[in-house]
């Protein structure tokens, strides 16, 4: 019972990000010829499907009162390694992707026990590590190399029974990490632990393994992101994954989750993915150029914060209050 | 023996608070232990960090970070962070550029000209900042996009402009053969906002509202009023990073600045400045930046390939903020 307010409250929140969802896309079905075709919104999904891993992820990580700036870098080098590991070979998709999900989650624990034992700051630490694992990257190849299988290809782009397979894999996730956050104890934890670590670790919860597990998730999830980046691109491109960790952040942020952590919705997070991929569809559809795309998602990412947050003015929250507190292990 | 009973406890408290003040002044200077570390270790490795004209290079390459950071420490010692400058870096630089249009007559007036744009971006972020309850971080992320993409509009994606004849060479100039004027800029910017910081009353509300932004309310601080100006700052401080940036290279390409915000916030946190606000310094700033570029040029050196730099560039990332938090740990 005494949750129904805050469960209220979420539906409200989550109904800004879909009513904005439903109004770009009925301004875009009006105006934006070809936009309407079962193709092209197939397309809009499977195109939103990986950013919509990472941000995910992501989520979790925001959620506790972190952030991974490292995720971009790493869905690239699961890309390039899924790639030239497989090159091709049907047989080896299985292994390699259970590697890649492996390699994600040790990179997460790392993440996690430097933040942990060591108490960097997490926007720190995972700035150094997009640094280290773009290096890797590039001193493994600065072209791109070997072949994604066929299976792999299709998990990424093709249909069945005419729903995109990579977003019926999303939804999938989206329903796993829904019910990891919203219903089990590791998910109350991680929320508690966002918003006040100090009483969440006086209240008795161990909060560095909640920490991890945030970690993880994040490093689960751009490896995942990788894999059907990997299948959409048939190769494994270097440069993959700039920038998606900025736009998993925005995705997060736009969908509800507060950067102060404690406070997260995965429904709004992917409901964030689709709206910036109506976005960009719409622009490509309108072959606006890539400078004009760059300038409007600023501006709609700042328009989108003033607005979705303009019903909590005279709240609680304060101007200028900072993004990413202290880690306080 | 009752005398020496009651001694014992005084002589322990008087160790113990000892042992405090060593710690709190190892944690508040950590940042210039790591850094003179770093510089033996430097040393070790190649004789040319002995050498003035060497290290008053690597003032130079680290004037455009550094001085922006310079702006950006007080808006992290308010408690919010800016990661627009980078992109104000990148404008501020193609905007000089093609104001001076290669004409020395133009030059005053183009980083006139440029200094105030900037400082109105960062005014554009104090509003948005003032007027979103959000955080500063995503709308100051959000403000960055869109500035790279008017950036790129504006310059149409290549490099653009002429910088005035005189201008690098002015800046570039070594004075007595070794320090060059860029480096001298960086070095006066950062000790003068340094005694602004702790010596101007609103340098103590910038640290009042950053410990306490409800209690600073309440004590009568204008919050809003002084917020507001440390975005104008840091925007006006990347706008002289960006000069900086055209003075270093003479070329203004779109993605100048790219990156440079993270590096910025590297250096400032290096530096002992924390996300939850209240403390830190310019000082500790600069040295964070230097400790960053001494890393660069010493992989430099030691004839690592680009890659291989960029892994050690995180790992130094990595291991200085480890090093920082070890030493000031239990505060």
């Amino acid at each position: 019972m005494a949750l129904a307010p805050a469960a209220a409250a979420r539906v409200a929140r989550n109904a800004g990000i879909y009513g904005l969802l439903v109004v770009a896309i009925v301004l875009a079905t009006i105006f934006v010829p070809g936009f309407a075709s079962p193709t092209n919104l197939a397309n809009v999904v499977t195109q939103s499907a990986a950013l919509g891993c990472v941000a995910i992820g992501q989520t979790f990580v925001v959620a506790a009162g972190l952030i991974d700036l490292s995720v971009g870098q790493l869905l690239g080098l699961t890309v390039v390694l899924t790639c030239a590991l497989t090159d091709g070979r049907g047989d080896l998709l299985l292994p390699v992707s259970i590697g890649m999900v492996a390699l994600g989650a040790a990179v997460g624990s790392l993440h996690a026990a430097l933040v942990n034992k060591l108490r960097i700051e997490p926007l720190i630490l995972t700035f150094g590590s997009l640094s280290v694992l773009q290096g890797a990257i590039f001193s493994y190849t600065d072209r791109s190399v070997g072949r994604a299988p066929e299976a792999l290809r299709w998990l990424a782009n093709e249909r069945l029974l005419d729903w995109p397979v990579a977003g019926l894999l999303l939804v999938a996730l989206g329903v796993i990490a829904h019910g990891l956050l919203r219903h089990t104890r590791f998910g109350l934890r991680l929320l508690a632990t966002g918003d006040d670590p100090e009483s969440t670790r006086r209240a008795g919860v161990n909060v560095a393994r909640v920490r991890w597990g945030a970690f993880v998730l994040s490093g689960v999830g751009a490896a995942l992101g990788g894999l059907l980046v990997a299948g959409r691109l048939g190769t494994g491109y270097p440069n993959a994954g700039q920038g998606f960790e900025l736009d998993a952040i925005v995705a997060a942020v736009l969908g509800g989750t507060s950067l102060a952590g404690g406070r997260a919705s995965i429904a709004g997070t992917i409901g964030a993915v689709l709206v910036l991929g109506v976005i960009a569809n719409v622009l490509n559809l309108l072959e606006v150029s890539a400078f004009v795309q760059t300038l409007a998602k600023g501006v709609i990412v700042v328009g989108a914060i003033l607005a979705t947050r303009a019903e909590q003015r005279g709240g609680a929250t304060v101007a200028g209050t900072t993004a990413v507190p202290a880690a306080q292990a | 023996m009752h005398d020496g009973a009651l001694e014992l406890p005084a002589a322990s408290t008087r160790r113990a608070a000892r042992a405090d003040r060593l710690r709190d002044a190892l944690a508040r200077w950590a940042i210039l232990i790591v850094l003179a570390l770093l510089y033996v270790v430097a040393i070790a490795l190649s004789d040319a960090f002995l050498e003035p004209a060497y290290v008053g290079n690597i003032l130079r390459q680290a004037a455009p970070v550094g001085i922006a950071a310079i702006g950006t420490t007080l808006v992290m010692i308010l408690g919010g962070v800016d990661l627009s400058i980078g992109a104000i870096i990148s404008f501020s630089a193609v905007f000089c550029a093609v104001s001076m249009g290669g004409e020395a007559g133009n030059a005053g007036f183009a980083v006139a000209a440029t200094l105030v744009v900037a400082a109105a971006f960062g005014a554009v972020n104090g509003a948005l900042v003032l007027l979103g309850p959000g955080s500063s971080f995503i709308l100051t992320l959000g403000s960055a996009l869109a500035l790279y993409g008017g950036t790129q509009l504006y310059s149409g994606g290549t490099a653009r402009g002429i910088v005035s004849p005189g201008f690098r060479e002015f800046f570039n100039h070594r004075i007595g053969e070794v320090l060059p004027v860029l480096a001298l800029s960086m070095l006066a910017l950062a000790a003068a906002m340094e005694l602004v910081l702790r010596t101007t009353r609103f340098g103590r509300q910038i640290y009042l509202i950053g410990s306490n932004r409800e209690a600073a309310r309440l004590a009568g601080v204008p919050v809003a009023g002084v917020t507001f100006a440390c975005y104008v700052i840091s925007g006006l401080f990347a706008g002289l990073g960006g000069i900086a940036v055209l003075a270093r290279s003479g070329v203004s390409s779109t993605f100048t600045g790219r990156g440079f915000e993270f590096d910025a916030l590297a250096a400032i946190v290096l530096g002992g400045t924390v996300f939850s606000g209240g403390r830190g310094t310019v000082v500790g700033t600069v040295a964070g930046t230097l400790v960053l570029f001494i890393a660069f040029n010493l992989v430099n050196i030691v004839g690592l390939n680009y890659n291989l730099q960029l892994v050690l560039k995180g790992a130094i990332i990595i291991a200085a903020s480890a090093a920082y938090a070890w030493l000031g740990r239990d505060r």
